[in-house]
């Protein structure tokens, strides 16, 4: 070892050690069961360091000696009044962050009253037409304590602002708000679906909101750019990375077009990926994944802030990879590769429920998965080292080859023009769908094996118990609507639908304190996507 | 071969997620169908439209929504407003097996569940469509019952004079080891089983159950593509080609074990054009 790396980890212990005063670790010293005593890092002397660049090993230097993942289970089902009553629960069961699933016709920009939301309503997430429900969704839950993960994408300036909103009512400042909003169009064209307008116009609202939460939501998260979902469609993990990281680029380039200076956002431009089964893969990709997004964002964007350059991320264990088939299979599914994703580094947790498959998780399995979560924390020893896994030959070469293809495809994508025109063309879809086909024609020749579908399947008794989501909701829903509306000033809410779409007209204007205005006079989500769906067009698909 | 089968895969509803819809959808085209995807966010009435213009013979919806109990049904109104009702609809996605009834009374043909495989759903549209080519049309009615029997002396009166029905005749099938009196009873028969030997199943059947009912018999048309189909689907035969059978017909029992103990005969009657 040379003298300089020397000087470099004696710096680096001296930086942590000045860390740990001020934010002493889980426990004083972390050993085994034979109390072998756990070192901090291993291997620093052969291996870049954690919490510098390229952040192989993990983007803090002491990881989950300090502080376990944030543990957040994605909930909401029917009314906000039901998912208000889940969430507590869950904060009581020792959850520590929020995640918000909304119903598809608010993840559209459709009233529960409108034709299109017919069936849909409070169906896979709560239900939010005005401010009133996002009131009662937060009620008895302090803003300034939990954060919240919101998963809106086409509308999320929207419900931004209906959360503002409700902080300002309960006196939180807006500096004080955490949380992430998804925000995330590109791979709903791709791979989701929920997109409203075209992608133009779709991309000046993300930078307006880039721009607007820099100046008063410090602290929160304006994106989180999701592979999840485009593995989720079939990709395998390499086309996960890559074409994330290229919709990432996409985001920073449209930003820094809209004046914005590199560093005043990518430090809160967050990810979101998928954890599969195979164990060592999704562990080497994590890893893979941020050296990457560092290395791009300092040699190619010229960040100048080290926050920028840090990938952070949130991980879901794979809902594809469920069966219905012996569900509680699935337990040992989701164990895996929760695991994988700790091992991986992630910032952040959800756990799916071993019922998934059949539909939205009851209590009791949600239980269940966010159990698994605390038993991989407190129980298996796994987070009292940093990056346990780096050194190994396999992780490390599985780490280096994705890191490989992943540029290939970069590349790939950039001479295509970049993902926006990549996916205008349907490339990225067109190679997902291949690969799902190819995995389902793997499975139906045998090739590849799923517990309990394929092999090793048994008679069932009849299907476990399901949640419902009560059918007389929508009705109710649409009634507390109409209630709104009859109660609200309607000439507040028209003249502030009208300077909105004024504003729209005018590219240079940022939209999200005038959608702020509309908001609080409980104008509703649809009535807002319907003014700017006037300006913007609607996107049709490829 | 004749004219390609069409199909309609379409999402009804707001639901996103359309990996099954294309994977099936380039099943389909891979089986020589020719598959229309309508996209996402279909309404009911755009997709009975576009089943009419694009004259399809079979309309295939996917939601993982939770909004199928709503919009299935729908869509099945929609066709039979406008004198469609006769074009199949199946579903699949993500659907509660509690919610299959429900569906299937409101007009839906068949719902493939999540682990179907793509080559029984072809398989399944295929039939649908063109039986002509592949008929298989399932048992018309049962054939008889068999009763085992110590001894059709003594058993046949109950049936000839306590119940008056009408004896047809007696046959002697050696290779069985039994002798079988046929007693008509509307369109189906009882089949009264004596022993001819010890070796005899019915006689291994009596040591070991004493009399009673002994099998059912359906008839089938075609019990060479029945046996095949079960076979398929997992169910063992006792014999897996037919054998003859009393009256000249072909006869096959399933494996008690895949039938949770009922013994069942499939039986193919001679017919004529047959010859």
């Amino acid at each position: 070892m040379d003298e300089e790396r020397k000087l470099e980890i004696e710096r680096w212990k001296d930086k942590v050690n000045e860390i740990i005063e001020r934010f002493p670790e889980r426990k004083e010293r972390f050993t085994t069961s034979s109390d072998i005593e756990v070192e901090r890092v291993y291997g620093m002397e052969e291996s870049t360091l954690p919490g510098e660049y390229p952040f192989t090993r993990g983007i803090q230097p002491t990881m989950y000696r300090s502080r376990f993942w944030t543990m957040r289970q994605y909930a909401g089902f029917g009314s906000a009044k039901e998912t208000n009553k889940r969430f507590r629960y869950l904060l009581e069961q020792g959850q520590t962050g929020l995640s918000v699933a909304f119903d598809l016709p608010t993840q559209i920009g459709y009233d529960s009253d409108d034709p299109m939301a017919e069936g849909e309503v409070g169906k896979v997430g709560v239900a939010i037409d005005t401010l009133e429900d996002m009131e009662i969704l937060f009620d008895h839950i302090p803003l300034d304590k939990v954060s919240t993960s919101m998963t809106i994408n086409a509308p999320a300036a929207v419900l931004l602002c209906m959360y503002i909103a409700v902080g300002e009512k309960q006196g939180v400042p807006l500096e004080k708000l955490t949380g992430t909003i998804q925000n995330d169009i590109l791979k709903e064209y791709i791979a989701r679906g929920t997109y409203i307008f075209p992608p133009k116009p779709s991309m000046r609202l993300i930078t307006n909101i880039f721009a607007f939460c820099h100046q008063y939501l410090p602290k929160f998260n304006t994106i989180s750019i999701s592979g999840y979902h485009i593995r989720e469609a079939g990709s395998n993990a390499v086309q996960e990375v890559a074409f994330t990281i290229a919709n990432g680029m996409s985001y920073v380039d449209a930003a820094i077009e809209s004046g914005l200076n590199v560093d005043d956002f990518a430090p809160r431009l967050a990810f979101f990926f998928n954890a599969h089964n195979n164990f060592f893969e999704e562990i080497a990709k994590f890893r893979a994944a941020r050296r990457i997004w560092a290395k791009i964002m300092k040699e190619h964007y010229k960040a100048k802030n080290p926050k920028s350059w840090k990938l952070r991320f949130h991980t879901q264990t794979g809902g594809s990879t469920l069966t219905a088939q012996q569900p509680d299979n699935n337990i040992v599914r989701v164990t895996l590769q929760a695991l994988a994703a700790v091992l991986g580094g992630t910032q952040s947790l959800h756990t799916n429920s071993r019922d998934e498959a059949l539909s939205l998780p009851t209590e009791e399995s949600a239980r269940i998965a966010l159990r698994t979560q605390q038993i991989i924390a407190y129980e298996s020893g796994v987070a009292d080292t940093v990056d346990p896994l780096g050194g190994s030959y396999y992780v490390e070469a599985l780490t280096d080859e994705i890191e490989a293809k992943v540029e290939k495809y970069l590349e790939h994508i950039q001479e295509l023009g970049g993902a926006v025109q990549a996916i205008e063309a349907g490339y990225m879809q067109r190679e997902i769908q291949q690969n799902a086909y190819e995995i389902q024609k793997q499975i139906e020749r045998n090739e590849e094996i799923i517990v309990g579908l394929n092999q090793f399947t048994m008679e069932e008794d009849a299907e476990p118990e399901l949640l419902k989501v009560d059918e007389s909701l929508e009705k109710g829903q649409i009634a507390s609507l109409k209630r709104v509306k009859e109660k609200r000033d309607n000439d507040l809410v028209e003249k502030r639908l009208r300077v909105l779409k004024e504003m729209a007209k005018d590219e240079r204007e940022n939209l999200i304190p005038y959608i702020l205005d509309a908001v609080k006079a409980y104008a509703s989500v649809g009535e807002i996507c319907n003014v700017l769906r006037e300006e913007f067009g609607e996107y049709t698909g490829v | 071969m004749g004219k390609k089968i069409r199909v309609l895969i379409a999402k009804p509803g707001l639901d996103g997620h359309d990996r099954g819809a294309l994977v099936i959808s380039q099943a389909l085209r891979d089986h020589g169908m020719e598959v229309i995807y309508t996209g996402l966010r279909q309404t009911p009435l755009q997709i009975a439209t576009s089943a009419i213009q694009e004259d399809v013979d079979v309309i295939g919806l996917s939601s993982l929504s939770g909004a199928h109990r709503t919009l299935f049904p729908k869509v099945v109104e929609e066709l039979k407003k406008r004198g469609a009702g006769d074009i199949p609809v199946i579903g699949g996605g993500i659907i509660p097996s509690e919610d299959i009834p429900y569906l299937m009374e409101k007009g839906i043909k068949k719902i493939f569940t999540s682990g179907s495989s793509t080559e029984a759903l072809a398989e399944y549209i295929q039939q649908l469509i063109d039986p002509k080519e592949k008929t298989l049309t399932p048992p018309k009615k049962i054939s008889h019952i068999g009763i085992a029997v110590k001894s059709i002396d003594q058993a046949l009166s109950l049936y000839t004079d306590g119940f008056g029905l009408q004896l047809e005749g007696v046959e002697e099938v050696a290779d069985e080891g039994v002798k079988v009196a046929f007693i008509k009873i509307g369109e189906t028969r009882f089949e009264l089983l004596e022993p001819i030997h010890e070796q005899s199943p019915i006689q291994k059947f009596l040591d070991t159950r004493g009399e009673g009912i002994h099998h059912i018999a359906l008839d089938v048309d075609d019990i060479k593509a029945r046996i095949n189909y079960m076979k398929k689907h997992g169910i063992t035969f006792i014999h897996e080609q037919p054998k003859q059978g009393a009256n000249d017909s072909q006869i096959a029992f399933i494996h008690p074990n895949s039938t949770g103990k009922v013994l069942f005969e499939l039986c193919q009657q001679r017919t004529e054009e047959e010859g």
